[in-house]
Order: structure tokens, then C-alpha cells, then sequence
């Protein structure tokens, strides 16, 4: 039997929780738009619902994974967030996909950094990076405010060239250094 | 915590053992999937990268529709394939699909698995009916399904692979 426990995470407006069948409509939603540009899209709804199947996948087969981030309260899906090292990544890496319209609360932030969180404090992650397109500012600028930093880049088969955004480690921010929790 | 168990049945038959995906399944798949002769007919050739996302694909497939392709061991614990019911997003229907591993053909291998598979779909996932979906061209795969019962039934444009003919199996009372 293959099995996989998926916890959930809660942050002062956020749920993160195991993704599910219920998701692939705003999931589908956010591939399909222009802005899945950035991370691997635009896919048809075939390509998104392999993307999701290979979300789930990813947990089993990695321990960890990207979670479906709620608000509190109402379970539909706003955005993907969370630990992410598919074959051929650099090294693991914490992704946050907003949908549509989600933009510009600081959800990715606050998830972002739940998910960090999991990766060092829980999975005994000694560092992080963030992939980031170029063109993709408004990312970056969570990056920034997770304090990573632009250290490199690196270009994937897939999703071409990136951005490599290093996390502070965790002593750096058990430290309350570059990451003030203001 | 949710759990996200996937509860994968086993399957046996007299010489074979059907099972759930694991990690160590990735190896002999991605030597499948970068073999273009092996596995145009399956929407190969795919990069390691890209085989890997099919076989997590693979392990969500089951979560999220409770069937999928299971793993196809022999007795003594070789991988020599998989086969299983598919489905995703955009498929007209539920086909029985199999693939079978360099080494393993022409034993009969790939017709008891995936007999074996039906015969669960039908039994035990409540399938009533099933398609083989087959690229024209892959005759092997034809000689399969017709050895299985599967009658060619109509030509249809699959969302990633062009023109397949889709073979349609007997019904369960049928078998």
C-alpha cells in the first residue's frame, strides 16, 4: 500500500491542505491563464489535471510537497504553495502559485513562509531556494520579502530560464536577522 | 494531517503480480519512456524529467479517480510493466491500457496483466465497459486487443496524440 500523510498547515488567514479532486477547477482556471507563463503554462485542461495528479504524486514519492492554500473559512482553492523538487530540479525548492485574483494580499508571503517554516523546522531542510522567471516581478518581490536573494540562475528543459533565489537558513532566521516578521 | 492513502489493491494471477507504483518502479519506466521505438505508441519518448512527472502523475491518477496503472512485477520481484485503467482530464473514457518493459515480450506477460486488470476493473471498480485507445500503426498493440476480445470500433482525435482508433472490449458478461 502506498500512503502518504499530507499535514496541514495554518497561518494567521491560511490553510494549507492536501490537494484533491476539488481543486482542479481553479486549479485548471490558473493554468490556463496567461500567468501560468511563468510557471509551466498556459496547459489545457488535460495538462492541468496531469499537473495536479503529479502534485499528489510528487508528496508520495518525495515526502513533501505542494499544498492547496485556502482561506480560512471557505475551501475553495486560491493558490498552490510549497516544497517542490521534481526530477531534474537544482535542489528542493519552495514554490508559490496565487491564482487569479489573489494577488497583492500577501498570501504568497504568509504561505511562503509557512511553508519554510515545515521545510526547516519539521523536514530538517538546512537551506531553500526559490525559482523565479525573470519577468516575473511580482514574485521575486516574495522573495524579497522572505529575504532570500538573487544568487544565480539556471535553465530548465521545461520552464527555461530562471532565477535562483536563495532562503536565509534557519539560523538566520531563528536569529530574527534579514527576516523580521514585521 | 490528512492522509492521503492510496489504497492500491493487489492483483495476482499465475505468474504475475499487479501493484501500486513505488519509487523503485522510476528507473526501468524512464529507460521505457526515453526508448522512442518502445513507447511512441504511448506518448514517448519523454526526457527523464518528464517521465518522472508522468509516474508521480501516475501516483495522483490514482487519488484522484481510485484507479490507475498498476506496476506489473513477475513472482521472482522483476518489473516488467505496467497496465491499468486511464482516465485523465480530456480522455473520451476509461481505457485498459498496458506497456510492457525491453525483455519481457512474447511470453504471454502482457495478456494475462492486463486481462488480470480488466477482470478487476470489472469486478471490483465498477467498470462496465472499457476502450483501448491505439495509435494506428502499432500493430502489437492491436494483436493484444484482439486477443483480449477488444473489436476496433471508430476513429477519434485524443487531445495529445492525434488520430487513435479506440478498440472497445467485451462487456464483463461477455468474457
Amino acid at each position: 500500500m502506498t500512503a502518504v500523510a499530507i499535514p496541514t498547515l495554518e497561518t494567521e488567514r491560511l490553510i494549507l491542505r492536501a490537494p484533491g479532486p476539488q481543486d482542479f477547477g481553479p486549479f485548471a482556471a490558473f493554468y490556463a491563464s496567461p500567468r501560468a507563463g511563468f510557471v509551466g503554462g498556459p496547459l489545457n485542461a488535460e495538462g492541468s489535471w496531469r499537473m495536479l495528479a503529479m502534485e499528489i504524486g510528487h508528496w508520495t514519492l518525495k515526502g513533501f510537497g505542494r499544498w492547496t492554500v485556502i482561506e480560512k473559512g471557505d475551501d475553495t482553492a486560491i493558490g498552490m504553495v510549497g516544497l517542490f523538487e521534481p526530477e531534474g530540479w537544482p535542489e528542493p525548492e519552495i514554490g508559490w502559485d496565487l491564482f487569479n485574483g489573489q494577488e497583492g494580499k500577501g498570501y504568497a508571503t504568509e504561505a511562503g513562509r509557512a511553508a519554510r517554516s515545515y521545510a526547516y523546522d519539521v523536514l530538517g531542510w538546512d537551506t531553500a531556494i526559490s525559482l523565479v522567471k525573470p519577468a516575473n516581478l511580482a514574485s521575486a518581490r516574495v522573495a524579497e520579502r522572505l529575504g532570500a536573494r538573487h544568487e544565480g540562475d539556471f535553465t530548465h528543459e521545461r520552464h527555461g530560464f530562471m532565477q535562483v533565489w536563495r532562503h536565509p537558513a534557519p539560523g538566520e532566521i531563528a536569529d530574527g536577522g534579514m527576516e523580521a516578521y514585521a | 494531517m490528512s492522509a492521503l492513502a492510496l489504497d492500491i489493491p493487489i492483483v495476482e494471477t499465475g505468474r504475475l503480480i499487479l501493484r501500486g507504483p513505488e519509487a523503485r518502479d522510476f528507473e526501468p519506466l524512464a529507460a521505457f519512456f526515453a526508448d522512442k521505438a518502445r513507447s511512441w505508441g504511448f506518448g514517448g519518448p519523454k526526457t527523464r524529467n518528464e517521465a518522472w512527472r508522468w509516474f508521480a502523475g501516475n501516483i495522483g491518477h490514482w487519488a484522484l479517480h481510485g484507479y490507475g496503472f498498476w506496476t506489473i512485477e513477475t513472482k521472482d520481484g522483476q518489473v516488467i510493466g505496467i497496465t491499468g485503467i486511464w482516465n485523465p482530464d480530456g480522455w473520451p473514457e476509461p481505457e485498459l491500457g498496458w506497456v510492457m518493459f525491453d525483455g519481457s515480450e512474447g511470453k504471454g506477460y502482457a495478456y494475462e496483466a492486463a486481462r488480470a486488470a480488466r477482470q478487476h476493473a470489472y469486478e471490483h471498480m465498477g467498470f462496465t465497459t472499457l476502450t483501448s485507445n491505439i495509435l494506428p500503426g502499432n500493430t502489437r498493440s492491436v494483436a493484444l486487443a484482439e486477443k483480449l476480445g477488444a473489436r476496433y470500433e471508430r476513429d477519434f482525435t485524443n487531445v495529445t496524440h492525434d488520430t487513435e482508433m479506440a478498440y472497445r472490449h467485451p462487456k464483463r458478461e461477455g468474457m
